[in-house]
């Protein structure tokens, strides 16, 4: 079954009275359960795709069918910074969701939550008292709670630093295998993709151009792929950076 | 120790004040000594004046910086969310908070009467603007991206600014409510001074009539004490409301 079907997804960001072109006609499915990983450089599109997934853009053309059994699939999105609510203590934020709608999690599965992603000792804190790390757990503690369909993360981990990044990064495979969740996970990290993703996606200038299905067993040794990675690598390309994203944060700014 | 340390220029201050007495380098009726000062706010605490007069102000700052608030925050709020709706309307709330409130009192008198509600619109006309200004830039500096974490959840428009924009703007309504309590109190001072039977402004006009300038002094420091207490007061209950708001604060070693 699939989870997510992409038809000839188009989007175009209007700026200096001109057109941008961010995505250029995408074509994909996504099996349900599947770690699915886009890969490119920055302003490649892959941010705009995610975007237009989690229903915050509206496409200028195509569909994004996102389906199980016919019912619409719950999306919940992982930022790349944590966007924690500073009112909130790190469990308030967690339960979000459920605050949102006047309702509790129970006391159980919160908690177990929270102690998943070791948050525990700092529960009752306000974000500006803890790391970024903790912040980034403590953000996809709140869209796990929420219990989406798919997951789709925006180079959440991209901000931290190289030993929290490689925690969090097992700590999300260690979830993954425990949840099975439909996982789209966009980012510029060659080796980030090699480590999470089952399918890794090549993005330039707004297309995906090269697919890589990867089998290898978790958790994976990087360098024992440097072929593959030669081969994202090559399928990357040095093609001139566009900055869709950027150019449309830019425009919206002036 | 920090507390002593705290309060150390005000004594200091005071100080001086008695030592200038002391030593005569002022005419005591310039400014009379601490002692005089002290002894008029005995007298006028123990038979009740200060308390009457303190009781007449302070009543018409709460109703009058209260209304103001009723009127500020939900169109702060409403201009905030459309700016461009209501952008026509910015020239006339501009030339109004370049008119001194003080400078409307005959106007005011001549609708409202030499009563309270005179006084009361003063009140408002100069705490309107804090409370409103500081709402509307709350709004506008509300972060898109949190915004977008509700969105992402699926939350309706009423629900996103329930739980995102009103507590986002809370910090920047507590300056507002702040500012609008101290503009309120300055101008309703001076009103009383112009046209009142009652309040500390009033008290100070009547000892000026008669060349008290000691009581002139008690109303002085009454005005400045009440101010301080109140703004005090409101950070407290905000900060008990709201911990989060004040915890930047923290770091840098509030009292």
């Amino acid at each position: 079954m699939d989870a997510l079907d992409i038809r000839n997804l188009r989007k175009e960001f209007l700026f200096d009275g001109g057109r941008f072109p961010a995505l250029k006609g995408i074509t994909l499915s996504i099996p349900a359960g599947m770690f699915a990983v886009f890969v490119g450089k920055s302003g490649c599109g892959k941010t705009t795709l995610l975007r237009l997934v989690a229903g915050l853009e509206e496409p200028t053309e195509g569909t994004v069918g996102v389906r199980g059994g016919g019912v619409p699939l719950r999306t919940g999105i992982v930022f790349q910074e944590p966007r924690l609510f500073p009112w909130l203590t790190v469990e308030e934020n967690i339960a979000f969701s459920y605050r949102s709608m006047g309702k509790r999690p129970t006391e159980e599965t919160l908690s177990a939550l929270i102690e998943s992603l070791g948050l525990t000792a700092f529960r009752r804190a306000h974000p500006s008292r803890i790391s970024g790390g903790m912040a980034q757990r403590a953000s996809l503690g709140r869209t796990l709670l929420y219990d989406p369909d798919i997951i789709l993360m925006d180079e959440p981990f991209s901000a931290l630093d190289y030993f929290t990044r490689a925690a969090l990064r097992d700590d999300l495979l260690h979830l993954w295998q425990e949840r099975r969740k439909t996982v789209l996970f966009v980012t510029h990290d060659v080796d980030e993709a090699l480590c999470l993703g089952q399918r890794i996606h090549v993005m330039d200038r707004g297309e995906v151009v090269r697919i890589f299905d990867v089998e290898d067993d978790y958790p994976r040794d990087i360098a024992s792929m440097s072929g593959l990675k030669r081969e994202i690598l090559d399928a990357i390309g040095n093609g001139t950076c566009c900055g869709a994203h950027h150019a449309k944060e830019k425009a919206a700014e002036a | 120790m920090r507390r002593l340390s705290f309060f150390l220029p005000s004594l200091l201050l005071l100080l001086l004040w008695q030592a200038g007495s002391v030593f005569g380098w002022w005419n005591a009726f310039l400014l009379p000594s601490p002692q005089a000062v002290g002894e008029t706010f005995l007298t006028l605490l123990l038979n009740g004046t200060l308390f009457r007069h303190l009781q007449a102000s302070l009543g018409r700052v709460l109703v009058g910086t209260g209304l103001a608030f009723a009127a500020g925050f939900p169109l702060g709020v409403f201009f905030g969310l459309f700016p461009r709706g209501c952008a026509p309307f910015l020239p006339i709330l501009d030339f109004f908070r370049h008119t001194p409130p003080l400078a409307l009192i005959p106007l005011l008198i001549l609708w409202l009467g030499i009563g309270e509600a005179s006084k009361i619109a003063v009140i408002i006309l100069a705490s309107f603007f804090p409370v409103f200004l500081n709402t509307l830039g709350g709004v506008a500096a509300c972060d898109r991206k949190l915004i977008e974490v509700g969105r992402s959840f699926g939350l309706s428009r009423g629900a996103i600014f329930r739980t995102i924009l009103l507590p986002s703007i809370f910090p920047h309504v507590l300056t507002g409510m702040r500012l609008a309590l101290g503009f309120g109190f300055r101008a309703l001072i001076g009103a009383e001074l112009v046209a009142a039977a009652s309040g500390l402004g009033y008290m100070i006009h009547d000892a000026e009539m008669l060349s008290r300038s000691d009581a002139v002094i008690v109303g002085i420091l009454a005005i400045g004490i009440l101010g301080s207490l109140l703004d005090a007061l409101v950070l407290k209950v905000s900060s008990r409301i709201a911990p989060w708001a004040f915890q930047e604060d923290d770091v840098h070693g509030r009292p």
